[in-house]
């Protein structure tokens, strides 16, 4: 009775798929909660940012966001069937990708040192915590991704997935997109309002 | 009622067929050496059993504990039999106020997290989804691999606690700031709970992934949602909260750590010793948004399985069983909107906490329709009382005392006097420790012989039936009458008030009955241990039901089916007047000569 | 006064408004009582009624047709709406004649309430009524209130957070740390009471007592008069541990 409808790797790409699609809505729920807490925490402040704080940087930020898209739309291209399969356009992308993302990590630093080095620190009250717990935390994410895009790297290389159907490849992509989508919610939420 | 189905045998064979048909579940040649079959195990049976230890062993460390805790109050200046003088012989075996406090906390923690979680979600669910739905495993069995092993890992942390400088976490289990952070809470006891908790509800996340992808996407040909039986919709519900829930209190417990590890003020304010425009409160908003899931989580894995055992044992298709489904969904839709009814005395908004009211009392609804539903399911049944179902029917017993008294705490203004006091207690081990903990007896009685393929005891198992729910009864009723008479929760000495002191006789009775509650679990533990050497060996349907876990071997072989089986009929269809000889009708059997409609199958 | 069921279990209820919630948990235990019988009922009947015997079969019915469908519903709207809907109108009607409704009239007795790991620090605004001034009367453990005038509090915790709990009152109220929180209520006859504390809030928790001494109103302004007298005398403003209290909430 086991009649094969569809060629195996389709049918297992699909259940990963769906997997991701759970583990992400509860990763989303994860941010969700973290910036429900922020909410709470600044409609209680009765200024934000608090009297004597300077407001945060808003250009290296920009700047920042603008990386990410860009690694975003890259990777998208990068890892669509057409291109996964042939072997140099995945390759260009997962590089490109790589590269954006350590960009963003560095102009992230370059964000906090200045501002951990003036006294701005974590325990400077909510709207430090907020500020280094949040982007901290999202920074971690994209380290993440950056590990998980790395892991593709050799198979990209030799040629693994030039059947264009690749669940990594595709998986990778997912949580990258995801993280790129959180830092722009965490930008507009965090610097700009 | 029913007149018109006797006369027309339903038709059995239409059954709807999803696109997926699962021809990638290759069978994968048997692990053969002992690290990779009983260990790092990816067989979702060998991890079910893992887990099924796992939660018993906290079970029991759990459970010795209550029995301590219910020792102090009724028995204050005392020693413990045995255990005391092992704990705290400085003190002549007299629990000391400190660990009391730990040990509620860890009780709480413990029997939640690692021993209610593991046995129904963990054991339960891995055991059935894969076996009910016709599937050969989970659909990532190595993401089932860490799951338990990431479990493993926090329940190190919370054991690690315990011998740390200051001890376990003790700031309830909730572990409300800013009680838990540096203020209240110095030493690492609190912050490896966090860790604890932390990963244990990564696993759970994992776990949950799993089961939803594995429902969705494994079910066997002909296996609609409509087909599945009852108990992989708790689960599969659960998982569900479990993905979506967790991640929220995780956010939470992270906050937690920021701010006793990092120095972080999101729940520091206070009036004068803790500087911050924290708030504590938010924690409690975090909390409870997967609290009040958390408690669905608990039970409805339980209400799934008691709603196919009701069926299976009263030999009668479960009543109204596309009801009792959707009654458990909009359970699970409702239960991400009422957490507020924990927070009446917080000083919430007034219209906050009167919206929280009215949509908590909105939860009666469906619970009333799969109320009637366990009824309608035993109405003109032909009921076989064995283990399984004596427990069953306990659910229901315990179940509807736990959720009326649900009522008393979801009104306002009752619950500003109960809030905080023993009747909440009371209320909460009704409907999430004594409930589960019956359904949890329920399923092991009944998939032991799936599990281990031998038959468990049956007259040992009526004893413990009845010597379980008997001080079961008496001990948490009793704590709703203490916490009526305004008795506080979490008292190391009630009687350090002197408007608690006439509790006394109440406080020694349930001592009493929780200590025979305790020592009749002697009865399973021994006839678990012993059925599991020397039971009768087990039939491949020795309960005479239909759905695909009984169509195979006990136990199953490593790929569960030699055949994806294709699914004809509902999981409860007793006394089909179609079938002759046999009073059950397994899911994928044909009735008569009935060709199989293949040709049905497809998009 | 009221009288209700079991009432040696309890404390006697010495307020104006406590019989609220014993009257909704009275209200609520009857129906209940009277919807666990009926599901104890059915139980033990049909598990006598339809227990296995040879030769009965069970019905095959799958409960889905019109008929069932339709008990279940009706059963199941007409508990919604005697039992759910009824207590939330009794509860809605409770918050807003009690709960939240604050007494304003001028005889009113303002207190201040920062509980601490493990005691109750209790302040009256003085002479001036105005907390965190030199004339205030302060309190440890004892809080004296009259017969008859409604009291209000303004809760917060100075460490961790507490809950102000009367149980001769059946009133309770978390107080946090950083942010106050109210309740009132009113007695109706004197005597002393116990004060407990009804949230965790570290090891010694269960000892967290406090006093209140309800008295006739002509006794509560001897004491005030003698105590404002005091605090004057007392108060030392180089004591910083002395120095908390904060703008009246109302
Ligand atoms: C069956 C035997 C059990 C007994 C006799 C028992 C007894 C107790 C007692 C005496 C307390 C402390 C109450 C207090 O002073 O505040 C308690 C707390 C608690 N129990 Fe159990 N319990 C049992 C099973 C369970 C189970 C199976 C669960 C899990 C669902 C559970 C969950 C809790 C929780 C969450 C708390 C609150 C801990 C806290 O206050 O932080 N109990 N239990
Ligand atoms: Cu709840
Ligand atoms: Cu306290």
């Amino acid at each position: 009775m086991a009649v094969t409808r569809f060629p195996v790797p389709e049918e297992s790409r699909r259940t990963s798929f769906v997997g991701m699609v759970m583990a992400l809505a509860s990763w989303t729920m994860l941010f969700v909660a973290l910036f429900f807490a922020y909410a709470v925490l600044r409609l209680r402040a009765s200024a934000w940012p608090p009297d004597g704080l300077a407001p945060l940087p808003k250009a290296l930020p920009a700047l920042n966001t603008l990386v990410l898209l860009g690694s975003s739309i890259l990777l998208h291209f990068g890892s669509r069937p057409e291109a996964e399969a042939k072997r140099g356009a995945l390759r260009r992308a997962l590089l490109g990708t790589l590269a954006l993302g350590s960009l963003f990590l560095a102009l992230q630093l370059a964000v906090w040192v200045p501002l951990w080095r003036s006294g701005f620190r974590i325990d400077t009250g909510t709207y430090g915590s907020i500020f280094y717990g949040l982007t901290v935390f999202h920074a971690l994410h994209v380290l993440a991704g950056l590990v998980a895009l790395a892991v593709l790297l050799p198979g990209a290389f030799s040629g693994t997935y030039t059947s264009g159907r690749a669940s990594a490849v595709r998986l990778s992509a997912m949580f990258w997109h995801f993280v790129d989508a959180v830092w722009v919610v965490m930008f507009v939420a965090v610097y700009l309002v | 009622m029913g007149d018109a189905t006797m006369s027309k045998p339903v038709p059995v064979r239409h059954l709807h067929v999803g696109p997926e048909f699962h021809a990638e579940q290759h069978i994968h040649p048997e692990p053969t050496s002992f690290l990779s079959r009983y260990v790092f195990s990816k067989d979702h049976k060998v991890i079910a059993k893992q887990f099924l230890w796992y939660g018993l062993f906290f079970l029991v460390m759990g459970g010795v504990m209550a029995m301590m805790i219910r020792w102090q109050i009724a028995f204050p200046g005392t020693a413990f039999p045995v255990l005391g003088q092992l704990l705290w012989p400085q003190s002549g075996g007299v629990m000391p106020p400190q660990s009391y406090a730990a040990f509620f906390t860890m009780h709480g923690t413990l029997m939640i997290f690692f021993a209610i979680t593991p046995i129904l979600i963990g054991a339960f669910g891995n055991l059935l989804i894969p076996l009910m739905i016709g599937a050969r495993d989970m659909a990532f069995p190595t993401l089932n691999l860490m799951s338990f092993w990431t479990n493993v890992l926090a329940g190190l942390c919370m054991i690690v606690s315990f011998f740390v400088p200051m001890g376990p976490a003790a700031g309830g289990w909730q572990s409300y700031p800013t009680l838990s952070t540096l203020v209240g809470s110095p030493g690492h006891g609190q912050t490896l709970w966090i860790l604890g908790i932390f990963l244990t509800g990564s696993a759970s996340i994992m776990g949950a992934v799993n089961y939803i992808t594995t429902v969705v996407r494994l079910r066997a040909p002909g296996m609609g949602y409509f087909q599945m039986p009852l108990s992989v919709w708790g689960i599969w519900l659960t998982a569900i909260l479990n993905a979506l829930f967790v991640p929220v209190l995780a956010a939470g417990v992270l906050l937690l750590f920021l701010d006793r590890v990092f120095g972080s003020h999101f729940f520091l304010a206070g009036a004068s010793i803790t500087k911050g425009g924290g708030d504590p409160v938010l924690y409690q908003h975090l909390f409870w948004i997967f609290g009040h899931p958390e408690v669905y989580i608990l039970i409805l894995p339980a209400w799934g399985i008691v709603s196919d055992l009701l069926s299976f044992f009263s030999r009668k298709p479960a009543f109204g069983y596309k009801a009792t489904a959707l009654s458990m969904s909009v359970i699970t839709l409702l239960s991400m909107v009422v957490y507020g009814h924990h927070m009446f005395v917080v000083g919430m908004s007034p219209l906050l906490s009167q919206g929280f009211m009215t949509l908590t009392m909105l939860i009666s609804i469906p619970s009333a329709v799969f109320f009637l539903n366990w009824l309608g399911t035993m109405w003109r049944g032909s009921i076989r009382f064995a283990t399984p179902m004596l427990f069953s029917l306990g659910v229901v017993f315990v179940f509807g005392l736990g959720g009326l008294t649900g009522l008393h705490l979801g009104a306002i203004s009752s619950d500003i006097y109960l809030h905080d006091s023993y009747f909440v207690i009371g209320h909460f081990h009704l409907t999430m420790a004594a409930s589960v903990l019956l359904g949890a007896f329920a399923a092991i009685y009944f998939w032991f012989p799936k599990m281990f393929g031998k038959m468990m005891n049956e007259t040992l198992g009526k004893w413990h039936f009845w010597l379980t729910i008997i001080p079961i009864t008496i001990v948490f009723c009793g704590m709703l009458v203490v916490g009526y008479a305004g008795m506080q929760r979490r008292l190391y000495n009630y009687e350090a008030y002197e408007f608690l002191k006439h509790l006394h006789p109440i406080n020694v009775w349930i001592t009493r009955a929780a200590l025979l509650l305790g020592a009749s679990q002697f009865l399973f533990v021994g006839n678990f241990l012993s059925s599991l050497i020397s039971g009768k060996k087990a039939a491949e349907n020795p309960w005479e039901v239909g759905t695909l876990e009984w169509t195979i071997p006990s136990p199953p072989p490593h790929h569960n089916y030699d055949e994806i089986p294709v699914v004809l009929h509902g999981p409860h269809e007793f006394n089909n007047p179609a079938v002759t000889g046999k009073d059950w009708l397994a899911q994928d059997e044909p009735i008569g000569d009935e060709p199989v409609a293949l040709g049905a199958v497809g998009n | 006064m009221h009288q209700w069921p079991f009432s040696w279990l309890t404390t006697v209820d010495v307020s104006r408004d406590g019989w609220r919630a014993e009257a909704l948990f009275w209200y609520t235990t009857l129906l209940c009582v009277i919807a666990f019988a009926l599901v104890t009922f059915a139980l033990v009947y049909s598990s006598w009624k339809y227990r296995a015997r040879p030769g009965v079969k069970a019905l095959y019915t799958h409960g889905t047709d019109r008929k069932s469908f339709a008990v279940t519903g009706i059963l199941a709207a007409l508990v919604f709406v005697t039992i759910d809907m009824n207590l939330v109108r009794v509860s809605q009607a409770d918050v807003k004649e009690y709960t939240y409704n604050w007494p304003v009239s001028p005889d009113t007795v303002r207190i201040e309430v920062m509980p601490q790991q493990w005691a109750w620090n209790i302040r009256y605004a003085g002479p001036d009524g105005v907390f965190n001034t030199a004339d205030d009367v302060v309190t440890l453990n004892e809080m004296r209130v009259p017969v008859g005038r409604p009291v209000m509090l303004n809760l917060k915790a100075k460490d961790v957070i507490h809950s102000f709990y009367i149980p001769n009152f059946r009133l309770k109220q978390d107080a946090n740390p950083g942010y106050v929180t109210r309740t009132w209520f009113q007695a109706l006859q004197p005597g002393n009471f116990e004060i407990a504390c009804s949230q965790m809030c570290g090891w010694a928790h269960y000892k967290m007592k406090g006093d209140l001494i309800v008295e006739p109103e002509a006794d509560f302004e001897r004491w005030m008069k003698e105590a404002e007298g005091d605090a004057k005398r007392r108060f030392d403003p180089a004591d910083r541990e002395q120095l908390w209290g904060w703008e009246w909430v109302q």
